[in-house]
């Protein structure tokens, strides 16, 4: 009998950019300012990139600022979008004295149907009145240019909106690629009593090519990339008391990060990682949320393959642009505006040109002073939200021939998903990993 | 009111025109020093003003060079004055594409005069 020697299986390769120096805060200083800069910052790009757009949308009608709206004159006006809503909480509830209309029980959204938006700009701002708006769709930080005019009531009725839309995308070369695949997943919450070891494990031992036969082991070696997009630990808040940790808590603090590091140990040797913080992981709170610290992964990073990334996460893979978030900003909006998927969202925040439009009114968000880190000036090729309840994805095409594979990843403790991406036609499909044996 | 509407205009001023004619000067400057006079004696109003910075240096707000500032800090095109410095405010106009004037600039690098907006320390 004679004895085949395997052959070695190589795996694919790929050119790996960063673009994450914009979400990094170590250059900035605080000097004591408020979110009044960003808020500048923000209209004042999105300003003139609207005024741009306008002599497309309504060449014919006038452009003017809100102190210089006239009452019954048709014109456009560009500001940021604030909605007052009732129910959203206040700081000050907790010293009103008589029982407010805000539930004692904190709602999942807050919307209420006397939600109003109000446009404003550095002169002033303006009720807005009218259909075409909706304040269930629209939130707080969005920057828009309406058509409308002002009623007699001083309240400036629309009758139509211009968003962004989505920015331009560089051309790809179209030229034939070879099938090469990319991981995403999030919500590993290691340390958390829904995670299941084994079935992170199975993933594991999947990508790295330790299962099944050359058929499988030949498709996994065209798995190129692996995105961890946050929540990837959990630790457990009885031990988070305030007090002085014993040192058997120290060691029950530290264990969930051991687990993950030996896990992605094996993932680093076996081909490069990025791992985004998220909101249970021990990173800042307000975005954009700083790498996890090195220290966190003694093992793992000591691989070159190993990358630590900042929340939002961009980065391209063989000139394939990948944006994405822990979801946060989703999420936020989910609290304050309505839509029938998650993905609407998703959609709605590529044409609003903005990750996070709720940052800093109701997202945790670091004052920025000359720019605003979050808006998307180059249209992504996949654009992926982390942590979400269950798998969804969307092809989304622009006016100008962009098109973006939106991706909702769902949390792997709870369902055991995590999503394969083609790099060659952008299809994704889910990769689901059980653990119930029949009997 | 009236006598108070004079010391807000010191502390607000907003002319439309940045060009100040000289004849302006020359009647404003009587009529600062009689309101610095009067700060604090029988006006409620305009003690309130005042009691926000212990030392206010009279001089420094009222001369050429810092009312050319104050109309920088004040100008709403180039953002919001409060929480950043003059300087950087006007590194950031610039970079943005406003061309603020180059005289601030230079002003702002040649020292003597208040690094930080009209209302630092006062609001």
């Amino acid at each position: 009998m004679e004895v085949e020697s395997p052959e070695q299986l190589q795996r694919k390769q790929t050119t790996y950019l960063s673009f994450g120096e914009n979400f990094e805060i170590q250059k900035e200083v605080y000097r004591g300012q408020q979110y009044s800069q960003i808020y500048f910052a923000r209209l004042h790009w999105m300003r003139a990139l609207l005024y741009s757009l306008v002599p497309n949308w309504k060449s014919h009608l006038p452009v003017c600022t809100i102190l210089g709206l006239e009452e019954g004159t048709e014109c456009i006006i560009v500001g940021t979008l604030y909605k007052h809503m009732k129910l959203k909480p206040c700081i000050l509830d907790e010293y009103s004295k008589e029982r407010s209309v805000a539930p004692l029980v904190k709602p999942h959204n807050f919307m209420n149907q006397d939600d109003y938006l109000v446009l404003e700009d550095e002169s002033g701002r303006v009720k807005l009145g009218g259909t075409v708006l909706s304040p269930s769709v629209y939130v707080t930080g969005v920057v828009v240019a309406l058509h409308g005019k002002e009623t007699s009531a001083g309240v400036f009725f629309v009758e139509d909106v211009l968003e962004a839309g989505l920015p331009p995308q560089i051309e790809r070369p179209l030229k034939s690629r070879e099938d090469k695949y990319v991981v995403l997943v999030s919500g590993l919450s290691i340390g958390s009593s829904s995670s299941n070891p084994l079935q992170f494990q199975l993933l594991v031992d999947h990508i790295t090519g330790h299962l099944g036969d050359e058929e499988e082991q030949g498709l996994v070696a065209e798995i190129v990339h692996l995105v961890i997009a946050g929540n990837s630990v959990e630790i457990s808040r009885g031990i988070l008391s305030g007090q002085n940790l014993a040192s058997k808590d120290q060691s029950r603090l530290s264990e969930p990060f051991k687990e993950l590091d030996i896990q992605l140990t094996q993932i680093a040797a076996s081909l490069p990682l990025d791992i985004m913080p998220g909101s249970s992981d021990p990173a800042n709170f307000s975005l954009p949320q700083q790498p996890l610290n090195r220290c966190l992964f003694p093992g793992s990073a000591t691989f070159n393959t190993f990358r630590s990334c900042t929340n939002p996460h961009c980065f391209e893979l063989d000139n394939i642009r990948f944006l994405g978030t822990s979801g946060q900003n989703i999420d936020d909006l989910t609290k304050y505006s309505e839509a029938k998927d998650k993905l609407d969202f998703l959609e709605r925040t590529l044409r609003w040109r903005h990750l996070a439009p709720t940052a800093p009114n109701t997202l945790g968000c670091y004052p920025f002073t000359d720019r605003d880190p979050f808006l998307i000036d180059s249209c992504p090729d996949v654009y992926f939200v982390g942590n979400q309840e269950k798998y969804g994805t969307r092809l989304v095409k622009g006016s100008e021939g962009q098109s973006v594979r939106l991706i909702s990843i769902p949390r792997f403790c709870e369902t055991g998903v995590a999503v394969l991406l083609n790099m060659r036609n952008l299809e994704c499909h889910a990769l689901t990993f059980g653990t119930q044996f029949s009997s | 009111m009236a006598t108070t509407s004079r010391n807000i205009k010191v502390f607000y001023k907003q002319k439309k025109n940045t060009t100040t004619s000289t004849a302006k000067k020359s009647t404003k400057n009587p009529s600062h020093k009689d309101a610095a006079a009067t700060f604090g004696s029988d006006i409620t109003q305009a003690t309130a003003l005042a009691s926000h910075g212990g030392s206010v240096d009279l001089k420094d707000d009222f001369d050429e060079e810092e009312k050319v500032l104050a109309q920088f800090d004040m100008n709403m095109a180039y953002g919001p004055c409060l929480g950043i410095s003059r300087l950087p405010r006007w590194e950031r106009a610039q970079r943005m594409g406003l061309n603020p004037p180059e005289e601030i600039e230079s002003l702002l690098k040649g020292g003597k005069v208040r690094l930080e907006c009209l209302f630092e320390g006062r609001v």
